[in-house]
């Protein structure tokens, strides 16, 4: 009686403490196993259809025997930019390689969190600039220090059903671009058959789009903000007038629904949304996001790039980091997959490729002027923007916030925010 | 000298003290692990300005001084607007998520035909993630494809004007919470005993007058604990705005822990001590609301 009084007291305690091992030390026995193991734990926020051209690649370079192999650790974005900065301060379970957004690149570095690649890149004469689409090349370097190297960029642009083009505007896209006017114009016509000219889409590509058309831009001197402008005010006004003048979708409904559905003639989407317009019976064509006008050399897309980046961590050894440069290089020529995904590979040995040259986003790439139209939004503070514009964009778009308290709001919130922030000081 | 009684006595309240440490030790690790130390740790990290990853600084009150009292301030106004709105959203969908399943469980007690089959069907929700629910309700409300506006033979852009997008996030609400509440109802319904009833048929008493002057004094206790364990899941309102209404139309549903949640892991660098300390505020009003009606439903006694 006592005896069995006496077990299942010290199997409960066992089973507490087992619990406890469970919660703090399991990471932490993985990562000294994974220290000795000669593989490349690589981070990265591909979890949707992308997850599985990314495993592909993954599997393929692994099947080449590299003496350092890549294991893949795919999170959601979100959890993954939650998750760095823990694991870089806490020193442990940091991975060996990581895909972040370009945009985040310099708050990362400024942050002292990153290595540079500029020990191991003469070893690797491939990997330089002109391999590579420049506005994505571009972001990895900081005050000449390479601390990314670009996987892709990804790019907005406009979706367009052949059939409703041809109906209401058939030489708007003559030039490959659509301007404003002509959506407008389009839109006229349409109105009578109630189909919509433009979806409403993501306000951030499209207002940032607009931001550098008109002259604008983020920030003068990289910090505080300048985006109580007039160029500011107007590239949310032409949205906002799009909507005023009936030819949009309506507040509430899902643009790419009453796209894929027929009823609207163009979306702006990026080129990774390519899958779900598939789901489209009807012909659909892809080109530049609208413009304010139909000069090429004054287009803006705006994109944004996968970068590796490699947090520090001591433990990573310098036959590794010659290990992660294999994986980079030979990602480099061997990035088809990656375009299957809808993605633009950085490197521009994909033009070689004619399965690549077939698809649609292949526009961007394939033309250098075309290449010229590609901007990523360098700014520390991008995420700030971002977030006021998710938040405040459509409801200005539809008219629930005027355009004055739009972009005053945003300057200030972003100044506050930026005030917080102890790594300028 | 001490006797073998008073050793034994000695002994006693030793072994008497492990046991039940030992049984409540599960829990305890738990609480102390996930709750007790975050929120200490939360508690300090509001008196330093921190990004997460460089070294926090000490600033006193400082937060809490900007929060509170500098008016010119974004995170002055993401309080109010934030507080605000949790509050009229605590008070618009408490009372239902109360009353709802009350009625319901009222309406099960009687043992109607397939009662189980309904039990089953109302408590189904619960085990939802408010992910799955907003996706089912967000397609539900849809402006143009929707079934609600079909059935009202409406073009209400439900998540988009108000007082529509309360409406909205109050049905996502109830929907989703009547379960736990429910079972609750039930269980107290079935602990009382039939004579009552039986001696107010007796009376002729009407069935109203039965649920009011027997059913709900009867389960008296059960309501209290429903109500403050309501409001306190209720203050801690995120996923519904975040997912059905975004927090619009205008902010008019952006609850405070989409401010701290923002503030602190948004797509910019972190500003995790004042989304403490915003945090911090919110656990205070949490509490002092949770003791107001503690006391207020004890004194009705």
């Amino acid at each position: 009686m006592k005896v069995s009084k006496l077990a299942s007291l010290v199997i409960i305690a066992g089973v507490c403490l087992g619990m406890l091992a469970g919660c703090g030390g399991g990471g932490s026995s993985s990562s000294s196993s994974a220290k000795n193991k000669k593989e490349i734990v690589f981070w990265n926020p591909f979890t949707g259809a992308d997850s599985e051209n990314i495993k592909k690649m993954i599997n393929e370079y692994n099947d080449t025997n590299p003496e350092y192999k890549v294991k893949n650790v795919a999170m959601k974005e979100i959890d993954m930019y939650k998750k760095i900065p823990t694991v870089v301060s806490s020193g442990k379970n940091i991975p060996d390689l990581n895909i972040v957004h370009a945009e985040r690149i310099q708050q990362y570095k400024d942050s002292d969190m990153l290595i540079t690649y500029d020990d191991v890149l003469g070893d690797y004469s491939d990997i330089k600039g002109e391999n590579y689409v420049e506005a994505a090349w571009d972001m990895g370097e900081l005050d000449g220090e390479r601390y990314g190297l670009p996987l892709d960029i990804h790019s907005w642009g406009t979706y367009y059903n052949k059939e409703l083009v041809k109906k209401y505007c058939p030489t708007a896209l003559d030039d490959n671009i659509v301007t404003f006017d002509e959506i407008k114009e389009a839109g006229k016509k349409a109105k009578a058959d109630k189909i919509a000219a433009i979806g409403v889409t993501w306000v951030k590509p499209n207002f940032l789009s607009l931001l550098k058309q008109n002259g604008g831009q983020l920030s003068e001197n990289g910090v505080d903000p300048t985006l109580d402008t007039p160029a500011s005010k107007d590239s949310i006004g032409i949205w906002r007038d799009l909507y005023e003048s009936g030819i949009t979708n309506k507040d509430g409904e899902d643009a790419t629904q009453i796209f894929v559905s027929g009823k609207s003639i163009f979306l702006p989407e990026g080129i990774w949304a390519q899958n779900t317009v598939n789901e489209a019976e009807f012909d659909w064509g892809f080109t530049n996001s609208p413009q304010v006008s139909d000069d090429l050399s004054k287009a803006v897309n705006w994109s944004s790039s996968h970068q590796f980046v490699m947090f520090k961590n001591d433990e990573r050894t310098d036959e590794k980091i010659q290990g992660i440069m294999e994986f980079i290089d030979w990602l480099r020529t061997n990035s088809l997959e990656w375009a299957k995904a809808g993605q633009n590979p950085a490197s521009l040995d994909i033009i070689e490729n004619e399965e690549y040259q077939k698809m649609p986003q292949s526009l961007y790439i394939n033309d250098p002027k075309e290449r010229e139209t590609l901007t990523i939004f360098e700014y520390k503070y991008n995420g700030y923007v971002s977030e006021y514009l998710e938040t405040n964009g459509f409801d200005t778009v539809f008219g629930k916030k005027s355009i004055k308290d739009f972009t005053s709001g945003m300057e200030k919130e972003v100044k506050e925010k930026i005030a917080k922030d102890k790594t300028n000081k | 000298m001490m006797s073998v009684a008073e050793k034994a006595k000695g002994k006693k309240p030793m072994k008497v003290a492990i046991k039940p440490w030992l049984f409540l030790a599960p829990h305890l690790i738990i609480f102390f692990i996930f709750f007790l130390i975050p929120s200490i740790f939360g508690v300090i990290v509001s008196f330093t300005d921190w990004d997460l990853v460089g070294t926090p600084e000490f600033v006193g009150l400082s937060n809490y001084q900007e929060i509170l009292f500098n008016q010119d301030s974004i995170f002055y106004e993401q309080l109010r607007i934030g507080l605000k709105n949790t509050v009229l959203f605590v008070i618009f969908t408490v009372p239902f998520c109360i009353i709802v399943p009350l009625l319901l469980a009222a309406a099960l007690n009687a043992k109607p035909k397939f009662w189980k089959v309904f039990q089953s069907l109302f408590y189904l929700p619960s085990l939802f993630a408010i992910s799955a629910v907003a996706i089912l309700w967000t397609m539900m409300f849809n402006v143009s494809f929707g079934p609600i506006n079909h059935l009202l033979g409406t073009d209400i852009p439900w998540v988009g004007i108000q007082p529509y997008a309360w409406i909205t996030l109050v049905v996502v609400t109830v929907w989703w919470v009547i379960g736990g509440n429910m079972i609750i109802y039930q269980a107290a319904l079935n602990g009382i005993s039939k004579d009552f009833y039986e001696a107010a048929d007796i009376d002729g008493a009407t069935s109203i007058q039965k649920f009011f002057r027997i059913t709900l004094p009867a389960i008296k206790g059960q309501i209290l604990y429903t109500v403050v364990m309501t409001t306190i899941s209720q203050f801690n309102v995120y996923g519904q705005p975040l997912m059905v209404t975004k927090g619009g139309p205008n902010d008019s549903t952006r609850v405070l822990l989409m401010y701290i949640q923002q503030n602190a892991f948004g797509s910019g660098q972190s500003i995790a001590g004042m989304s403490s300390a915003l945090a911090v505020i919110l656990g205070l009003c949490i509490m002092v609301v949770s003791a107001v009606q503690f006391v207020l439903l004890r004194n009705k006694d």
